[in-house]
């Protein structure tokens, strides 16, 4: 269920209640839609759930994969794409991005904020979502950033350059919310002689923001009760937005992406969910993942992690391009991203590199640009495959995509073309400069 | 970070770092690899190729069945194999960080000043850095060290090879080249009005920049001054044979008088600056855009300097011009970010634009920590129209040639260096393992500070 916060008032805040704040179902602008059905055929399909298909087609309608397979039928309407036998790939999901926020990425002013909510940051019109694209991106989470222990609530965008903001926005992705821990929350607050500016800063800060929580809840739950049972005069606590952000990670309504690097910072997170009751979707950079993977995996967390970037921070000193394969053989759920405009572009040959670091197969390294970035954004029924039923994001590639010299050729949206390398100027269908 | 931290943090690094500074192994005797595929660069790939290392060179180069393999040479099997030559990266800030985040392990650049010609780095070249042993395990036998350009003249450049015991070992050339950046980048005294101070504009720097130089051409003036004088001097008291008589006594007597002529004082700064006024050694120029770069290419002629360009990333709508240069461009690195108005590809697709113009070019990663990625750099630019041996040869031969070691290196050639890689597939290509490597003629264990925590964890 995707959350759409406009600016919200607080008598508004007070007649949504303490359930959901505002679920608005979003006037979605059609896209520039083409073709309503396409087949494709000809190509080789990498599907990440079921091996490769040489000389497939994948028939899509109505945006939606419809069919794929060696023998596709296909109505005679529909629009047909001979991939010339270039490989076909679902199109690549990042987990961790900071793109088309304007800058505003840190509300580094406290650090818990967990009632920041990205889409008010998002600027569609941004030409780094068309950089994204054009590198393959078809979905990105956007994430606040690890200034504060608890940050805000995540965006999830598909890259639908040139399309309305509305339209960019991935109807009925969950919502996710930024934790952070290390040097980043010290060092912000740190600089200002606040707390935090140790690690034991850091988790009591959290602590005791999750404690309040529980405050907050408590009260409500005592007013209602008062309510149910009949009492006229009792009075509603105060609407606390920050607080109400809290209780919903605490009645577990948010996946929580906590941006983490070291292994007992991770362990630690993990034993602090247990002890809150709520659950952890993802550790991000999780660069020491490979020391503490078991544990991981027994939490049923995941990571979002670098292929080899490693030294830039302290934290990041015992980093390993191996890490992403070891945390995947002990059973963590392992997904590369970008972090950066940047790597943003060439994701596919990040994951590459698991092929040589660890031996990944490549439906495993594709699968960490893909269906496994799907789950860290609890997105995997919707994207992440080429499987019937799932949103036509498709990437044709000239090359092979797991290598140096994987470039997209088109890249699809809901079964449109939003991006087509031999296309003069910047070779987008639906997109005027200017708009 | 307090001291404290610092310093029980870096413990551990010092300890590996000294484990694995001793990491030559020393050669007994000549080492034959045979039955892999030679990239040799300069003269093609041969099949099934032999390659002969003793005493540090290449002694012997060809197919199987050309080479006589020395009788008591260790024969490594390498078949199935791709042998080329170690990678030379034409720019990096190796030995010049440890934790990029952690000041204190980083020597970059000096701030004080945008003219600081005077600093090498070599005087801060960390040999045992941790970083180093990573980037050489993927192949990168060589490479530029150069100072952060966030300054116009931020110091000199040298060229290092990535093994040996000491830094003496590592710095094969000192002052190998000198930046000269002009990419706007330089200007960091904008802000308000009130806080500016000289320079703080394109204008400001230029000037600053062409006095540097014209006190550099005084300074060599006034030390050639004073060689001729010291010349006529040494030459007068030299020939002046004892004399008796009593006319000569007096002539003596005058000049006695005259003392021998003073030295100017030295001045390292502008001293530093001669070897480039002279054109004995290259500046390379930093640029991002065409204004950028036709503006330093011009200061660069007022001095008549020797330069090859740096960048240039931004500077698609005046290649005809580069190529009209007749000069070799380090271009990238074409990861770098495309301006708003420009493609997705108008930097990925630079190094095929500028060698379909005949431009030599050479890549860097202009890093540290990701040196080690530099072959996938060009791999991904012959996705955008470089020809694959143009791209092999970026980071070989023409970076040798441009930093004038190509007699000892950058390619698979008789009596060079011994710098040789083996890997198990294509360079360029990140799924490529790197297997084995030789620099000057000794093998590197494949084993670094990552490879150690790999091999902790994973058989705990």
């Amino acid at each position: 269920m995707f959350l759409r916060l406009p600016v919200l008032r607080a008598q508004q805040i007070a007649a949504v209640g303490l359930t959901m704040i505002a679920v608005s179902t979003l006037a979605q602008d059609t896209p520039p839609t083409t073709h309503s059905e396409v087949l494709i055929r000809n190509a080789v399909i990498m599907t990440a759930t079921h091996g490769n298909i040489p000389e497939g087609s994948v028939y899509i309608k109505d945006g939606k994969i419809a069919a794929v397979g060696k023998d596709v039928s296909a109505p005679a309407s529909a629009t047909i794409i001979d991939a010339g036998g270039k490989y076909l790939t679902p199109g690549i999901i990042d987990s961790h991005s900071h793109i088309a926020l304007d800058g505003d990425i840190n509300e580094a002013t406290s650090p818990i904020t967990p009632h920041m909510m990205m889409i008010d940051a998002f600027d569609f019109q941004d030409k780094s979502i068309y950089h994204g694209l054009a590198g393959g991106v078809t979905t990105s989470l956007l994430l606040h950033g690890s200034a504060n222990m608890i940050g805000g609530q995540a965006v999830v965008i598909k890259h639908k350059y040139g399309a309305t903001r509305d339209a960019m926005l991935f109807l009925g992705a969950p919502r996710s919310i930024k934790f952070a821990s290390g040097e980043n929350p010290k060092r912000v607050y740190g600089s200002k002689d606040q707390l935090p500016s140790t690690r034991m800063g850091n988790f009591e800060v959290q602590r005791e923001a999750l404690v309040q929580a529980q405050d907050y809840m408590r009260e409500w739950d005592a007013y209602n009760a008062k309510v149910k049972n009949g009492d006229k005069d009792a009075t509603p606590p105060k609407h606390d937005l920050k607080m109400e952000a809290l209780a919903d990670v605490l009645r577990g309504k948010l996946l929580v992406q906590i941006h983490c690097y070291r292994a007992d910072e991770m362990l630690t997170e993990i034993a602090m969910a247990k002890e809150f009751g709520y659950k952890l979707r993802a550790f991000h950079h999780a660069l020491e993942a490979y020391k503490v993977a078991d544990q991981l995996a027994a939490a049923g967390v995941g990571i979002a992690t670098f292929s080899d970037w490693w030294g830039f921070k302290q934290e990041a000193w015992d980093a390993i391009p191996w890490n992403a394969v070891m945390a995947m053989r002990k059973g963590v759920k392992v997904a590369i991203k970008s972090d950066s405009e940047d790597f943003a572009r060439r994701l596919n040959q990040e994951a590459a590199k698991t092929m040589r670091y660890g031996g990944a197969t490549e439906q495993e390294a594709l699968q960490m640009i893909t269906l496994n970035a799907a789950w860290i954004i609890g997105v995997e029924d919707r994207v992440g495959s080429i499987d019937v039923g799932k949103d036509a994001d498709l990437v044709i590639w000239d090359g092979y995509p797991l290598s140096s010299y994987g470039v997209p050729n088109r890249v699809f949206i809901d079964g449109d073309v939003y991006f087509d390398r031999s296309l003069p100027g910047l070779g987008m269908p639906h997109y005027k400069e200017g708009m | 970070m307090r001291k404290n931290d610092v310093f029980s943090g870096l413990l551990p690094f010092a300890l590996v770092a000294l484990f694995l500074c001793v990491s030559v192994v020393a050669q007994q005797k000549p080492v034959a690899l045979r039955g892999g595929k030679l990239l040799t660069v300069t003269h093609g790939t041969i099949e099934n190729g032999v390659l002969v290392i003793e005493n540090g060179k290449i002694v012997a180069v060809g197919a199987a069945n050309s080479v006589k393999i020395p009788k008591d040479s260790r024969v490594v099997d390498v078949s199935g194999m791709t042998v080329y030559p170690g990678l030379i990266d034409s720019e990096t800030q190796l030995g010049l960080t440890e934790i990029q985040a952690e000041e204190m392990t980083n020597d970059f650049i000096e701030p004080s000043d945008e003219i600081m010609p005077h600093m090498h780095v070599y005087d801060a070249f960390h040999a045992e850095s941790e970083l180093i042993p990573v980037t050489r395990c993927n192949g990168i036998t060589n490479a530029i060290v150069a100072p952060g350009s966030r300054d116009t003249l931020p110091g000199q450049d040298s060229f290092i090879q990535l093994a040996g015991k000491t830094q003496e070992d590592f710095l094969l050339v000192r002052d190998i080249a000198m930046p000269l950046n002009f990419s706007g980048e330089q200007r960091r005294n904008q802000g308000s009005f009130e806080h500016r101070k000289f320079p703080s504009t394109r204008m400001g720097l230029a000037a600053q920049l062409r006095q540097a130089f014209l006190d550099a051409q005084d300074y060599a003036q006034k030390w050639s001054d004073y060689e001729k004088k010291k010349t006529d001097y040494d030459k007068n008291n030299s020939n002046a044979e004892p004399k008796t008589d009593a006319s000569s006594q007096a002539e003596n007597k005058d000049k006695d008088k005259k003392q021998p002529p003073m030295p100017p004082k030295r001045d390292l700064k502008l001293e530093a600056l001669l070897p480039y006024l002279q054109g004995k050694k290259v500046v390379v120029l930093g640029t991002e855009e065409a204004n950028d770069l036709q503006a330093a290419v011009g200061l660069a002629r007022e001095f008549n300097l020797k330069f090859v360009l740096n960048h240039i990333s931004h500077s698609q709508s005046v290649l005809d011009y580069v190529a009209s240069l007749h000069v070799p461009v380090i271009v990238g690195p074409i990861y770098e970010d495309p301006k708003p108005e420009e493609r997705y590809d108008a930097v990925y697709s630079l190094p095929a634009q500028l060698s379909k113009r005949g431009v030599k070019i050479a890549f860097a990663s202009y890093g540290a920590h990701d040196a080690r990625n530099l072959p996938y750099q060009a791999g991904f630019a012959t996705a955008f129209g470089l020809p694959y041996e143009e791209a092999l040869r970026a980071i070989t031969i023409n970076a040798a040639e441009i930093w004038g070691v190509a007699e000892s290196l950058g390619s698979l050639d008789l009596g060079k260096t011994a710098n040789v890689v083996v890997a198990n597939g294509d360079p360029l290509d990140m799924k490529t393992d790197v297997k084995r490597v030789f620099i000057d003629g000794q093998e590197i264990p494949m084993q670094n500070r990552q490879t150690q925590l790999r091999d902790r964890y994973r058989n705990p």
